[in-house]
C-alpha cells in the first residue's frame, strides 16, 4: 500500500524480453524455446509464420522475416491464426441428431457406425452416386487427396466438389481452355518487376493486403490500374481507376484489344509462335469500337485509348485478377479476354508480366490438382481412359474403381438434392449454408437431404447446425501437411497446437472412415500425411505440376516452400519462378489458344421495381469469408462493423430519402436484409455494396452461374433499397 | 435392415497398435503429441539479433531526440491500406488481453462521384506536449519522459478512477476491468530503448508508420492552426505529435465513417450515484442551515435532528458509492498527490471535509437543540463550514467535467445542472426529513411548525424544478441544428436510444417536482389544513425527484460525446 509505485506487479505483466530466434523482445510469459516456420491458414497468398514455441506448443507468432512470400508481414488474420483455435464453441465431440432433432454427444465409434451404416443404406436403396460431398479450400492437400481417393475409390461416390468452385473455378477452366492446364503462370515477384500492374476486380489492399504490400515494394515506379466498378481501397491507391459498369468486362477489354489491334500494337511474332485462333479473335474484336464500349462500359474513347498506349508502352505488363472476374455468369471468358490481352501482348513467360489469377483460400490451388473432384488426381480427366489407368497403376487399385464420369459440380450436386438424386452429402470445412448463392433456397435444399454430415472445426457454424451427424475436427495448426499458395508454392503445416477434446485431424477421420468402411487396407500406404505427398509425387510425375523433384516436407521446409513445377533433376534453388518462360504451353500443339465469345445479357438486370446492381465482395482485413474463425477472434471482431451495411451513392441516397447511417432494408426477388446505410460516393449510381461476410447477404443473391466454371456469379443481382419501417413504393 | 441405434458400434483393430489399442485410441493419441519441434525446428538455432530490423531499421530515427525534441509518429496516409496489421500486431506483441487494443484504424470518407474519398486513418497514443491524461491524473500515474516525450501509464500507481479515459480527447487511454486500471500506448519504449521498433511500425506491410524525432516547438506550432487531421479533435486542447503526411488534398466533406452514428457512453453509475447524492446533501445541508437561522417552534429540535440525519446519510451514501467507481478502491489514498494538479482530487479532499464536518454537525444537532445562544452560533458556523465544504466540492465536481472539454459538459451548463440539483434535492430532501422529524416528535405543534415549514419550500420546490427541467431540454433545440454539432448529437440520443430514459427523467421530474407538490399546495388551500400532509405524498415526490435526478445524471454521462480520432464504421 505505498503512496507512490512506479513498478509492480502489474508493469511487470506487460515486460518485454529478448525472444531470441531473430525475434526481437516479445512477453516475457510468451518467450519461446524454439521456433517453426509456417504457411498461413486462411487466404491463398500462403505467408510464411514464425510460430513461436514452448515446449512444443505454439505460445505466439510472428510473420517469418525471410520467408519469400510476405517478407516478414503478415495481415491481421495471420497475426490471430492461433487464437482462434482456443474458441470455446470448438466441436470437440461428434455429435448426432436424435430423435428429438437435437445434436448430442457420442463417442467415435458410435459416429463411425452411423457414419457407416445410414450412407451405405442411402446407397443401398438409391444407388452409390446418391452420396456426395463436398470438400473445401482450407484443408491440407493430403488431406484433401485422401478424402477424394477415400469417397471415389473406396466409397463408391461419384459426385464431389470442393468451395473452390465459389472462387477459383473460373480461373481453372480458363487456364484450362487457354494454356491446356491450369497454371497460373506467376510468382510474387512479378507484383516487384512489372511497369505496369492491372488489377482488375480484384481489392488486394483488403483481401490480399501482403500481395499489395509487394506492389508497393516495387521500385520501378509502376503505372498500377485499378478496373473496378467500385472505388475500392486499392482503386484509391492506383495511379489511375476506370470504375466500369458492373458486368462490362468484356465489352471493356474487347474493346483495348480492338485498339491495340488497330494501332499494330501487338506482337505478332510471338502470336505467330506460341498462339493459335489470334486472327479468328483479331476479327472479333473489329466490332468492338471505342464509341460502343464507352457506351456499355461508361469509359470514354479517350480513356480507353489511354489505356491501351499505357499496355502498348509497358516493358513488362502484368494483369492480375480476382473475384470481380471469376465470380461472373461469364467469368471464363472474362478471365480469357485477360490471357488474351497477355498473349496478344507478349506480355507472359517474362518477370514482371503475365495473366495472373489470385487465388482465394489457402489451398484452393491444392483442391484445383490434388482433390479428386472436378480433376482426376494430379490435374488428370476422368473421362480418360489412360489417365485412369495411370492412376490406378499408380495406386494399385482396381481400375473400374475410378469414376469414368465427371464429377457434378457445386450448383449440380445441390441441385441434385433438390430432384432427389442426392440423399446422402459429406460438407467437410465449408459452410455453404452461409456462403452459398440464394441462401433461402440452399437452407430449404439441405433440409431434403437423408444424411448430411458435416466436419468442421466448430459446431456452429450455420451448416452444421443443419446436420444430422457433426464430426469434430482439428484445425490449422493442429496438424500437418502441406498447402499450395496463388504462385504455385507448397507451404508446410505443422503440428504446434493440440486439438480440443476428441477432435482428430481430417486426415485421421478419413483413415477412420476408410476402415469402418471397410476399405482400409486400400488405403494402407497411406498411413501420414507425408506418405500421401510421396504419394502426390508420384501422381505428379509427367504432368505440368511435377513435383517428384520436391525430396520431401524437410525440403520445403529447408527452403521456405516450393513452387511447381519441381521434377527429378531440377536443381533450380531460385525461390521465384515463372511458366511459359519457353513460349511452350500444355495443349498438345504447344500453343495457347485464344479464347472469345459475345458477351452475354446481366441476367438479372435492374428493373424499375429492383433498380439496382447488387455487388458483393470483401469488407475488411480482418473478417474471413463466412467469418467461422475470424469472430473468435476477439481483436479481429473490433476491426470490422459487427452487422451488415450497404454502400449507397449519395445520389440514390438522396432519392431514396435515406440518411447516413440510417437503418434500411435491402429487398432482391429471392429475400431481404436489414443493414445500415453508408452513404458514399465510392459505389457508382444504381449499385450497391453488401460485404460478403454477413450471413443472410446470400438470400439475395441469384443463383446463376458460369456456363464453362459452374462458378457462382456473386456480383450482379437487383435488388431495392428502403428505409426499415416503409412499404416497398 | 436392423435398426440403426441397435447396431453395434464397430471395432476398429490396428495392426500397428499395441494390442487392445483400437485405430480410434491410436489417433486420439496421436492428435496430443506435438510433433513440430522434432521434425522441423533446426532451422531457427541462432539469431539473437532482430531480423525484422532490415525492414524497420530506416523507419526508427537515426539518433535519440535531442534538447527541445520528442519522439513522435509520423503516419503515411498515403501508404496505409487499411489492413490494420498494426492493431493486431500491437495487441499481440505487448502480451495484450485478448480484446485490449492500443491503436485504432478508422476511416475518412466522402468526395465526389468522380472523386471519391477512402482514407484508413491509423492512430494510437499521440504523445502530447500538452497530456490531458497526465494533467487530470490523480495520483500522478503517468508520466512524460523528458528526453523521449513518451506519455508512459505507470500501470502500478493507477487507482482505475477513469479520469484520463475522460480527459484523453483521443480515446487514448483504455479501462482495462479486469486488473481495475487504465492501460496505454507507451510507443513501445521498451523496445526503443534497445533500438527495436514499436509493434506497429514493425508490422506495417507499407511502412506506413514510423518514428521521428520532432522539435517540441514546431510540434506546438503546428497544433497553433488547429489542423491536425479531418474529423479529428482540436489539437490546441493537448497539443498532439502525431503527423499525418499526405500528398491528397482532402475534399472539404471528408467526415469519419462514424460521423453520423451516434452511441451512448458509459453510465458510470457509482459517479451518478455519487454526483447526485453529493449534491443533495450539501443541498440539505443548506436548507438545515437556514432552518437553523429562520425557524423556530415548538418540535423543531426533531426536525432540524432529521434534517441533519437524512442529509449526512445520504452523504455517506454517495461517498460510499464513488469508492466503487474506482478499480482499486483501497489505493484511493493516493488522490492526495493529484492535489496541485487534479480537480479530482480536490473533489475527494473537499468531500473528505464536508463529510468530517458534517457528521460534526450532525453530531452537534442531536446531542443539543441549540436553545442556548452559544450553541446555536456554534452550530451556525459550523453549518456554514459544512455548506462551504459541500460547495467546493460541487465546485470541484464541476471542473472534473468541465476539463474535459465535452460539449455537454460544459462549465456553465454543469454548474447549471449541478446548482439546481443541489437546490432541488436539498429542498425535496428538507420536506422529506422534515415530515420524518415532525412524525417522531411528542411536543405539540409540530405539526404546525412542519406545515409552515412546507408551506414555504413547496412553491420554491416547484421553481426549481421548473427552473431545471426547461434547462434540460433546451438541449433539444439543437434538434433544428443544421450541423451534426456534438449537442445535437446528444439530443439526437436523448430522443434515440436514450429515449425511454429521457421521458422517465421528464416523467418523475413532472410528477414529483410540479404535480405532487402543487396537489399539496391546493389540497391547503381547499382545507385550510395540513392534515393532508401525508407521508405517502412527501415520500412519493421524493422518491420521485430523486430516481428522476438520477435518470438525469445517467443521461449526463450516456448523451455526452466524446471526442475521437475518426473511426470506423459502426453498425
Amino acid at each position: 500500500m505505498k503512496i507512490y509505485e512506479r513498478e509492480g506487479p502489474l508493469t511487470r505483466e506487460l515486460l518485454l524480453t529478448p525472444g531470441g530466434f531473430g525475434l526481437g523482445q516479445v512477453p516475457q510469459q510468451a518467450r519461446p524455446d524454439a521456433t517453426t516456420t509456417m504457411t498461413c491458414g486462411y487466404c491463398s497468398t500462403g505467408c510464411g509464420l514464425n510460430i513461436h514455441l514452448k515446449q512444443g506448443e505454439a505460445v505466439g507468432l510472428t510473420p517469418a522475416t525471410e520467408y519469400p512470400v510476405n517478407l516478414g508481414m503478415a495481415c491481421p488474420k495471420g497475426w490471430e491464426a492461433l487464437a482462434v483455435l482456443k474458441a470455446a464453441d470448438r466441436a470437440t465431440t461428434p455429435l448426432l441428431r436424435n430423435e428429438r432433432g437435437v445434436l448430442e454427444p457420442v463417442d467415435w465409434p458410435k459416429a463411425l457406425t452411423m457414419f457407416v451404416a445410414r450412407l451405405r443404406a442411402i446407397q443401398a436403396e438409391y444407388g452409390n452416386d446418391a452420396v456426395a460431398f463436398l470438400s473445401t479450400g482450407q484443408i491440407v492437400t493430403e488431406e484433401m487427396a485422401l478424402l477424394g481417393a477415400l469417397a471415389k475409390f473406396g466409397m463408391g461416390m461419384v459426385h464431389g466438389d470442393g468451395n473452390t468452385r465459389q472462387c477459383m473455378a473460373t480461373a481453372v477452366t480458363a487456364y484450362k481452355q487457354s494454356f491446356g492446364f491450369d497454371a497460373p503462370p506467376y510468382t510474387y515477384a512479378d507484383l516487384e518487376e512489372s511497369d505496369v500492374l492491372i488489377f482488375v476486380g480484384s481489392n488486394m489492399c483488403i483481401a490480399h493486403p501482403i500481395l499489395w504490400e509487394r506492389v508497393l515494394r516495387n521500385p520501378h515506379h509502376p503505372q498500377i490500374i485499378v478496373v473496378d466498378p467500385r472505388k475500392t481501397e486499392t482503386a484509391m491507391q492506383a495511379s489511375d481507376h476506370f470504375a466500369i459498369r458492373p458486368k462490362s468486362d468484356l465489352e471493356f477489354f474487347y474493346g483495348l484489344a480492338h485498339i491495340l489491334f488497330e494501332q499494330g500494337w501487338v506482337d505478332r511474332e510471338y502470336l505467330a509462335a506460341h498462339a493459335t485462333e489470334y486472327e479468328e479473335f483479331a476479327a472479333f474484336v473489329v466490332d468492338y469500337n471505342p464509341q460502343r464500349v464507352a457506351a456499355a462500359t461508361g469509359i470514354s474513347p479517350e480513356r480507353l485509348f489511354e489505356l491501351a498506349r499505357m499496355i502498348h508502352e509497358g516493358k513488362r505488363v502484368s494483369f492480375w485478377w480476382t473475384m470481380g472476374i471469376n465470380q461472373s455468369y461469364e467469368g471464363t471468358r472474362a478471365a480469357q479476354s485477360l490471357i488474351n490481352l497477355a498473349l496478344m501482348t507478349g506480355n507472359i513467360g517474362r518477370p514482371g508480366t503475365g495473366a495472373n489469377s489470385i487465388t482465394g483460400q489457402c489451398n484452393a490451388m491444392g483442391s484445383r490438382l490434388f482433390s479428386n473432384t472436378t480433376n482426376l488426381l494430379g490435374g488428370r480427366d476422368f473421362e480418360n481412359a489412360a489417365h485412369r489407368t495411370e492412376v490406378a497403376k499408380i495406386l494399385g487399385i482396381d481400375e473400374r474403381r475410378i469414376p469414368n464420369q465427371n464429377s457434378w459440380a457445386y450448383p449440380e450436386i445441390i441441385s441434385g438434392i433438390l430432384k432427389g438424386k442426392i440423399k446422402g452429402l459429406w460438407v467437410v470445412a465449408t459452410n455453404p449454408a452461409h456462403s452459398w448463392i440464394n441462401q433461402n433456397q440452399l437452407k430449404d435444399i439441405l433440409g431434403r437431404l437423408e444424411f448430411l454430415v458435416v466436419q468442421d472445426m466448430y459446431h456452429t457454424t450455420e451448416t452444421a447446425q443443419l446436420a444430422d451427424l457433426v464430426l469434430p475436427a482439428a484445425g490449422w495448426g493442429e496438424k500437418e501437411g502441406t498447402f499450395i499458395n496463388s504462385e504455385r508454392r507448397f507451404g508446410m503445416v505443422k503440428k504446434v497446437a493440440r486439438a480440443p477434446g476428441q477432435a482428430l485431424a481430417d486426415f485421421s477421420i478419413f483413415k477412420l472412415i476408410a476402415d469402418a468402411w471397410g476399405v482400409g487396407e486400400m488405403f494402407r500406404a497411406w498411413d501420414s500425411p507425408e506418405s500421401v505427398f510421396q504419394i502426390m509425387k508420384r501422381l505428379s510425375r509427367g504432368t505440368p505440376c511435377d513435383i517428384t523433384g520436391i525430396r520431401d516436407y524437410q525440403m520445403l521446409d529447408d527452403r521456405q516452400g516450393m513452387q511447381w513445377p519441381f521434377a527429378t533433376g531440377e536443381s533450380s534453388a531460385e525461390p521465384h519462378r515463372r511458366l511459359f518462360e519457353d513460349g511452350q504451353f500444355y495443349h498438345p500443339d504447344g500453343r495457347a489458344k485464344f479464347l472469345f465469345e459475345s458477351p452475354l445479357p446481366m441476367p438479372e438486370p435492374p428493373t424499375p421495381e429492383f433498380p439496382l446492381i447488387l455487388l458483393t465482395g470483401r469488407g475488411t482485413a480482418a473478417q474471413w469469408h463466412t467469418q467461422t474463425r475470424t469472430q473468435k477472434s476477439a481483436v479481429l471482431r473490433k476491426l470490422s462493423p459487427q452487422n451488415a451495411y450497404v454502400e449507397l451513392n449519395p445520389a440514390d441516397a438522396r432519392q431514396l430519402k435515406i440518411a447516413q447511417n440510417e437503418p434500411v432494408i435491402v429487398e432482391s426477388q429471392r429475400g431481404s436484409l436489414p443493414a445500415r446505410a453508408f452513404v458514399t460516393p465510392a459505389v457508382g449510381v444504381g449499385q450497391v455494396f453488401i460485404p460478403m461476410h454477413y450471413e443472410t447477404v446470400n438470400e439475395l443473391t441469384d443463383a446463376v452461374f458460369d456456363t464453362y466454371s459452374r462458378q457462382p456469379s456473386y456480383k450482379a443481382c437487383a435488388v431495392r433499397v428502403r428505409r426499415t419501417g416503409t412499404t416497398p413504393a | 435392415m436392423p435398426a440403426l441405434a441397435e447396431l453395434e458400434p464397430l471395432q476398429l483393430l490396428d495392426t500397428a497398435a499395441p494390442a487392445g489399442m483400437t485405430l480410434i485410441d491410436r489417433y486420439l493419441l496421436e492428435q496430443q503429441e506435438l510433433s513440430a519441434v522434432v521434425r522441423f525446428s533446426q532451422r531457427h538455432e541462432a539469431h539473437e539479433l532482430p531480423l525484422q530490423a532490415r525492414y524497420y531499421s530506416e523507419l526508427l530515427p537515426a539518433s535519440p531526440p535531442g534538447p527541445g525534441e520528442q519522439y513522435a509518429f509520423e503516419v503515411d496516409l498515403d501508404s496505409c491500406s487499411g489492413c490494420k496489421a498494426c492493431v493486431v500486431a500491437c495487441n499481440s506483441l505487448n502480451g495484450l488481453d485478448e480484446n485490449e487494443t492500443w491503436r485504432d484504424v478508422g476511416l475518412l470518407f466522402g468526395g465526389s462521384d468522380a472523386e471519391p474519398l477512402l482514407q484508413h486513418v491509423t492512430a494510437a497514443c499521440h504523445h502530447c506536449l500538452d497530456p490531458a491524461c497526465l494533467n487530470v491524473c490523480p495520483v500522478r500515474a503517468y508520466e512524460k519522459d523528458l528526453v523521449t516525450g513518451i506519455v508512459k501509464h505507470l500501470d502500478d500507481q493507477c487507482i482505475g478512477c477513469q479520469y484520463c479515459v475522460l480527459a484523453c480527447p483521443y480515446d487514448v487511454p483504455k479501462y482495462n476491468a479486469a486488473r481495475g486500471i487504465v492501460r496505454k500506448c507507451d510507443m513501445c519504449s521498451n523496445r526503443l530503448a534497445v533500438g527495436e521498433a514499436p509493434a506497429c511500425v514493425q508490422s506495417c506491410p507499407n511502412s506506413a508508420i514510423r518514428i521521428t524525432t520532432v522539435s517540441r516547438q514546431a510540434a506546438a506550432e503546428n497544433c497553433e492552426t488547429g489542423v491536425f487531421l479531418p474529423g479529428a479533435p482540436d489539437p490546441q486542447y493537448t497539443q498532439p505529435t502525431t503527423h499525418y503526411k499526405t500528398n491528397r488534398v482532402f475534399p472539404r466533406n471528408a467526415l469519419p465513417a462514424d460521423y453520423y452514428s451516434v452511441q451512448p457512453e458509459h453510465a458510470h453509475w457509482p459517479l451518478v450515484a455519487m454526483l447526485v447524492l453529493t449534491q443533495l446533501s450539501v443541498g440539505a445541508f443548506l436548507v438545515e442551515l437556514l432552518t437553523q437561522l429562520f425557524f423556530d417552534g415548538p418540535g423543531l429540535h426533531s426536525i432540524r435532528s432529521a434534517h441533519a440525519g437524512g442529509a449526512l446519510l445520504f452523504g455517506l451514501v454517495a461517498l460510499g458509492a464513488s469508492t466503487l467507481h474506482l478499480g482499486r478502491p483501497h489505493l484511493a489514498f493516493r488522490a492526495v498527490l493529484g492535489l496541485t494538479t487534479s480537480w479530482l482530487s480536490r473533489e475527494i479532499v473537499a468531500f473528505g471535509a464536508f463529510a468530517s464536518l458534517a457528521v460534526l454537525y450532525a453530531g452537534s444537532v442531536w446531542m443539543s437543540d441549540a436553545t442556548a445562544p452559544a450553541t446555536r452560533s456554534m452550530q451556525t458556523a459550523l453549518g456554514t463550514a459544512v455548506v462551504l465544504a459541500g460547495l467546493s466540492g460541487i465546485f470541484c465536481s464541476i471542473m472534473i467535467y468541465h476539463c474535459t472539454r465535452r460539449r455537454l459538459w460544459n462549465g456553465a451548463a454543469t454548474t447549471t445542472r449541478f446548482l439546481l440539483t443541489t437546490i432541488v434535492l436539498g429542498l425535496a430532501t428538507a420536506l422529506f426529513t422534515t415530515a420524518i422529524g415532525a412524525a417522531f416528535s411528542s411536543a405539540a405543534g409540530t405539526a404546525a411548525v412542519a406545515s409552515g415549514f412546507a408551506e414555504i419550500v413547496f412553491p420554491g420546490l416547484i421553481v426549481a424544478v421548473a427552473c431545471k427541467l426547461a434547462f434540460e431540454a433546451s438541449l433539444f433545440i439543437h434538434l433544428r441544428s443544421k450541423q451534426h454539432t456534438p449537442m445535437k448529437r446528444s439530443a439526437l440520443l436523448m430522443t434515440g436510444d436514450l429515449a425511454t430514459a429521457a421521458k422517465w427523467r421528464i416523467a418523475l421530474g413532472v410528477v414529483g417536482g410540479i404535480l405532487m407538490p402543487a396537489f399539496w399546495i391546493w389540497q391547503v388551500r381547499q382545507t385550510a389544513s395540513a392534515s393532508i400532509f401525508s407521508h405517502v405524498l412527501l415520500t412519493g415526490q421524493f422518491a420521485a425527484l430523486l430516481a428522476g435526478e438520477l435518470l438525469e445524471r445517467y443521461l449526463f454521462f450516456t448523451a455526452v460525446v466524446a471526442p475521437r480520432m475518426p473511426g470506423g464504421l459502426r453498425t
